[in-house]
Parts: C-alpha cells; structure tokens; sequence
C-alpha cells in the first residue's frame, strides 16, 4: 500500500498505463493521431562482393509530408545497415534496439557482427508483438560469411533474397528490379568484375537509384531524395542524398521580409543570460 | 474527430542566425468552446531549452512533469543542464513507451547547443523523431510545427522563412506565420505567445492577435 | 402549384452519406434577431468552417429575401441561399397575384411547408425570417426539421448560448434603434469571442416601417479591442542568474 509514489525512471518495456482511457475516448469517438509514417520505397540489392540498400527520403503523417528529407537507411553495426519503412518510431526504436544488442554481443565475443545475429534478434523481437510494432525492413550486410541481404516483415517473418524491395512504392521499385536486376551483376559480369571491380558496383547503385526513383515519382508515400548505401568487404559507403531529383522549385527570389515592428505586441519580457550584472532595459515596446 | 481537436493548439519553431524562436497560440478549448486564452503551450526546461507541447492539454501537462522530473534527476547526477539533442532523445524514450497507449501530444523542442548551436525538432506522439535522428543528431535546418493548424503552418512557413535571419526579422517572421495560419483555424489563435532566443538574452512577447 | 414527381428515391450508399456530409459548410455560426419597440434588429457572424478549418471569414448570412424580408443563414449554406431565393421567388409571385405584400407569417409559412416535404432527407437549415409586414414587425424561427416558432427574440447556431446570454440580459423592448443594434452587435461579439466556429464581420440590419437598412459590419478582430482596450503590458527587463 504504502508505498513510495515517486515515479522512477522506467524500467525497461512498455507501458500501458493509458491504453484504457485512449480505448475509451476511441469508443467514444474520439480517435487517436495518425502517427508519422514512412510510406516508403526501400530496396537493396546483392552484387559480387557487397549489399546495395537504398531508400526515398519522404515522411508522412496521414496526406501531409512531415519531412521532406527524412533518413530512412539505419546504422546496425559497422559492417550492417537496415531500411526501414512502416511507423517511423517504431523502425527507429527496433533498429536502435537491435544494434545496441549488436555493440554488446560485439564486446562479448569480440567478432565482428553477422548479419543473421541482427536478423535473428530483429525477428524474434518483431514476432514477440505479433505485428504491432510495425516495421518492415531491408537488412543487407557484409560479413565473415559474404555478403547478405533480408528481408523482415512486421509479423517477423523473413526472406533471404538476391534482391529485395519494402514499402508502399515496393511495386514500382520490384517492377525495376524484375526487369534489370540480371544474375550478370553477380555471374554476367564475373569476368568484368575481376578486371574493374567498379564496375559492378555502379551497376549496382545505379539500379538501386533507378528503382527508388520509380518509387519516388510512381508511389505517392515515397518522395524527395535519394539515399544509397553501399556496403563492402571493410567498407561503407552511405551516400546520403545521392540523387536529388525534386529540387524547390518554388522558392521566391527574395522571398518575404517584414519590417521590424510590424507585428503589434501585447507585451516584452526580455531576460538577460550569462552576465547577471548588467540590468538591461529598453527594447522598443510595440503598440 | 481527431483528439488534437479537442483542445485546439498551434505551436511552430523556426532557426535564425545563431538563434531560434519558438511560438504558439494561446487558446484552451473544449472543442469549439474556448474556455481561457491565456494557456501556456510553451515550457522552459532551462534557460536555453524550450518545449512546446500541441495536443490534448491533460496530457501536455502531465508529460511537462514528467520531463522535468526526468531533467532535474540528471541536473542532481550530471550537475548541468541537458544538451537539446538529449532532450531530444529523452522525449522521444518517454513517448516510445508508451506506444500502445500513447500520450495525445506532440512535442516541438527548441533550444541552443552546447556551443550555442539553434537545434529544433519535433515528433510524432510516439517519439518518431523528425529532422533529428535519434543517434546522428542531425539539426533540423529550418522550422518545424505542430498541433491543429500545422497545416496551415506548413504552408506559411514553408513561403515565410528564409535561412540566417536575425533575432528581430526572425520574430517579425515567425509572428507574421502564426497569425496567418491560426486566423484559418477555428480551435487555435486568440494572440500568440513568441519566445526568441540568443545566446546572450531571452526576449517573450505576447502578441496581439484576431480574438474570434 | 408545386407538383412532386414520385419515384425519386433518396438514397444514400456510404460514400454519397459521407460526401454530403463533407459538404455541409457553415455549421458553425452565430445569428440573432430580436422585435423591440422600433422594428426588428438582424445580426450575424460571417464565418465558414469545414471542421476545424475556416474556409471563409466574409460569408453573408444575412439574405435579403425582399426590402422588408430578412433571413439568416445557419446550417448547410447551399440549402439555405436554395431555399431562401426560392422563398423570395414565391414571395414576389404572391406579391403579383394579390397586389400586396406577403406578411411575415405567411411567407415563413411557405418555406416551413417546404422544408417539412423535404424533412429526413438530410437538408440542414436553421434560420429567422424577420420583417415589415401591414401587423407590424415579425420574427419566425423556421427550420430543416419543420419547425417553425414566433417569437420576439431568437439566436440560432453553435454561437447562440453565448449570445442569449448577452441579449437576454441586455434586452428591453424600449430600446432606440442605436441601442439595439449595439445590443446585437455585443452579442454577436461574444459569440464569436467563445465560439471557435463563429467571427469574421459582426453585421447588424435593422427592418423598420420602411423596409430593412444595413447599420453595420464590423471586424470582430478590432471590435474585440474597442471593447476592451489592450493593455500593453509595461516591459520589463530582468535579470537572472544564467
């Protein structure tokens, strides 16, 4: 009974505390805010020796774009990236949560992550709420083993794929990817690629582009820019904004300027920081 | 109709040159029914950090507690203030716990850096953070709004600001937004209460709005 | 003589439900009308709002159906300048056929019986007939529902609690025209002052022997601060510890 009513920092896991009275304000007719979406176009795909992932830039918040230049291509580990699409805190926190549990694993056995350690820990975390936190993701990676590339659905089930497209532009993007991607990028060009390494992978990031930019001009969730990551043996390379394909068109040479003292003023309070002696006192006082 | 529209709010943040400036109306509703215009939106968690909280005001107030509850814990540990981007992340925790039964508001943070840097951000009421990533804090360039006239907002502001305003233009710019925007919303407006922010002084102005 | 063609089903599906909802403007508003001693004072707001959103802050709510006949405007904005032309219509032919002016009663009347034939299929009208007639003054309180009430004092719409609450205080029937219009005027304020979905122009008509006059349109913006005279707070400087 009596015990302390201080509130203590949390422990860790959610809280339901609010969910009767918001389930009695929603039956009431009261709905909840639409939570900030990434109505999304990611992708990834596998070439010879590394991942290519790549993702819009758009947020949305129901028919409003709340951010225009959002990332959506998350760190896991040095050698692991992760697109997310789905409920923007949600992708976020899962991928934050996944990759601290990656560091710690790391100090633990001192071994460079694997891609299937973070694909298994973003599964069994995404199928334990049964599709309520929802976060569609594209998981590639490099590791000990070669290069990989997921895919994890909010349920927590996965695919293992040579290419991979997540989100609501996903068809726009998957219909680049059927009709370009060729095993080339891996078997084609193998001959190529011994000569110009290179080679392949531009081939490989200018797919990735091409099928985001499917998904930014034929899916209305998607939009804005380009980013691409390009993830190979020791190396990363996240290109952010690597296309921008909608610049501001619409920006006014001078744009607006107002005169000092037009808006009227009920009242000024101003507060001086830092050197407490000086009283200062006059600022115009409009109206 | 949506819970935001139950108390009505407008609150928008804008970043000058080596400042920021945060705003926001002053109307508490109950629906269509305004029952004080002389609401604060806008809490001071220290002198150089701001958080303005649209939404349902039961839940504003209760979280305002909560974060500085959760701040005054780390003045006692760390004896200094929180940078805003921890602020930030603070928020978004707080928020994210509570995802299946979330707080109905949405936070607008403003402050200056450690090294008098203007950071602004805002978030969904889950925490999503916007122009402001969780771990590679990126500073959101320009403005960011919330509440029921964020639309409007969006689009004022969107014409309105120009980047490396100084504190008085950034005053006149971010008054003129608020006006224009909350005098297209029925749940928000009844003046405005704009707070701008330099390094060396804090100047709070109640302004003079449409009070219909 | 109106003949109704039968077979017209009125039938919503969903989306046509939902649409029609959509389109209901204006909802929100503040009209009064009230007889005293002169005539008959007409005031209204001018706002239009789709939910929360103000599409328009410069609606005219008051409809001049003839020189002596006024109707307000609170509900559906389309149904209510249909129907209130097509009063006026009716209005003029009755005036035609039998060389005299509808009264008051018998044109509220009118659209009473109209809107009753249309009742349940979703029209949305709230509004004051006021006018000059061969009796005198006359207020009707008609609406979508087929009610229709006489009475010396009226407000219809969202705003109207609060402006009963200034006119029933403010009101005598000796008033002179310029205190009646301030009554309306005050109470169209403060309407438009506590209701979120009432303001832009308070205006205010009168309808006396000779037919209605327009005494005013004010912004509610600067009426509000001729009322109660902002008080610039003296500025003040303070210092704190940083």
């Amino acid at each position: 009974m009596s015990k302390a009513t201080v509130e203590l920092p949390p422990k860790a896991g959610f809280n339901f505390d609010l969910c009767r009275r918001n389930d009695m304000l929603t039956k009431n007719g009261v709905h909840a805010p639409s939570f900030l979406k990434t109505g999304t176009t990611i992708v990834g795909l596998v070439f010879e020796d590394g991942v290519v992932l790549g993702a819009d830039t758009r947020a949305t918040e129901g028919p409003i774009v709340a951010d225009k230049n959002c990332e959506k291509i998350h760190y896991m580990a040095p050698n692991i990236y992760c697109c997310g699409a789905g409920t923007a805190a949600d992708t976020e926190n899962v991928t934050d949560m996944i990759s601290s549990q990656l560091l710690l694993h790391r100090y633990a056995t001192g071994r460079e992550s694997r891609v299937v350690t973070a694909l298994t820990l973003l599964k069994t975390h995404l199928f334990g709420y049964q599709g309520h936190v929802s976060a569609a993701l594209v998981l590639g990676g490099v590791d000990i083993t070669g290069p990989h590339l997921h895919t994890i659905y909010p349920h927590g089930s996965t695919d293992t794929l040579p290419f991979a497209t997540m989100g609501s532009g996903s068809l726009a993007a998957m219909a680049i990817f059927e009709s370009k991607y060729r095993e080339g990028l891996t078997d084609f060009y193998i001959y190529i690629l011994y000569l110009c390494q290179s080679i392949a992978r531009d081939e490989g990031v200018k797919l990735v582009t091409e099928a985001i930019c499917s998904g930014i001009f034929n899916d209305l969730g998607s939009g804005s820019n380009v980013d691409v990551c390009v993830i190979t043996k020791g190396k990363v390379e996240y290109l952010r904004n690597h296309q921008k394909p909608n610049p501001r068109t619409y920006i006014s040479s001078k744009g607006f300027s107002f005169l000092k003292g037009q808006t009227e003023v009920l009242s000024t309070k101003v507060t001086l920081l830092e050197k407490p002696q000086q009283e200062e006192g006059v600022d115009k006082m409009e109206e | 109709m949506s819970i935001f529209e139950y108390n009505g709010s407008a609150i928008v943040a804008m970043v000058g040159k080596n400042c920021f400036a945060i705003a926001s109306d002053r109307r508490l509703g109950v629906q269509l029914q305004t029952v004080a215009t002389d609401f604060q939106r806008i809490y001071k968690i220290h002198d150089k950090l701001y958080i303005g909280l649209a939404g349902l005001a039961t839940d504003a107030q209760t979280l305002h507690q909560r974060l500085v509850f959760r701040h005054n814990l780390y003045q006692l540990r760390e004896e200094r203030n929180m940078k805003p981007e921890t602020f930030a992340s603070l928020v978004s925790a707080v928020l994210y716990e509570k995802r299946f039964g979330p707080y109905f508001c949405q936070p607008v943070i403003a402050g200056l850096g450690e090294k008098d840097e203007p950071f602004i951000c805002t978030m969904d009421s889950i925490g999503a953070n916007e122009n402001a990533n969780v771990i590679g804090i990126e500073l959101a360039k320009d403005f960011v709004v919330g509440g029921t006239a964020s639309e409007s907002l969006y689009g004022a502001c969107e014409s309105m600001y120009k980047p490396n305003m100084e504190p008085d233009e950034l005053f006149e710019t971010i008054s003129q937004a608020l006006l224009a925007s909350v005098d297209r919303d029925c749940l928000s407006g009844w003046g405005g209460h704009v707070i701008v922010v330099t390094p060396t002084e804090v100047t709070e102005r109640k302004l003079k709005g449409r009070m219909d | 003589m109106t003949i109704f063609v039968g077979g017209f089903v009125f039938q919503f599906d969903g989306f046509q439900k939902k649409a029609a909802e959509t389109m209901k403007h204006a909802h929100g508003t503040t009209t009064l009308a009230f007889i005293f001693k002169e005539g008959v004072i007409v005031a209204a707001d001018s706002r239009a709002s789709m939910g929360g959103y103000i599409s328009s802050q410069s609606v005219k709510k008051i409809i001049e159906i003839n020189p002596y006949m006024l109707g307000t405007m609170a509900g559906g904005a389309a149904d209510c300048q249909f129907w209130h032309r097509n009063l006026g219509i009716k209005c003029r032919l009755h005036e035609l056929a039998n060389k005299r002016r509808i009264s008051v009663t018998g044109a509220s009347k009118l659209l009473a019986n109209i809107l009753y034939s249309y009742r349940g299929m979703g029209l949305s009208i709230g509004t004051m007939i006021a006018g000059w007639d061969e009796t005198g003054p006359g207020l009707y309180y008609v609406d979508s529902e087929g009610g229709r009430l006489k009475g010396k004092r009226f407000s219809v719409g969202s705003g109207s609690p609060y402006a009963y609450g200034v006119l029933d205080d403010g009101y005598r029937f000796d008033m002179s025209v310029e205190e009646a219009a301030e009554l309306a005027r005050r109470a169209i304020y403060h309407a438009t002052f506590r209701d979120g979905a009432s303001g832009g122009v308070a205006s205010v008509y009168y309808v006396g022997p000779d037919g209605w006059k327009k005494l005013s349109g004010d912004d509610v913006g600067e009426l509000h601060y001729k009322y109660y005279p902002a008080v610039v707070e003296q500025e003040m400087a303070e210092v704190t510890i940083a």
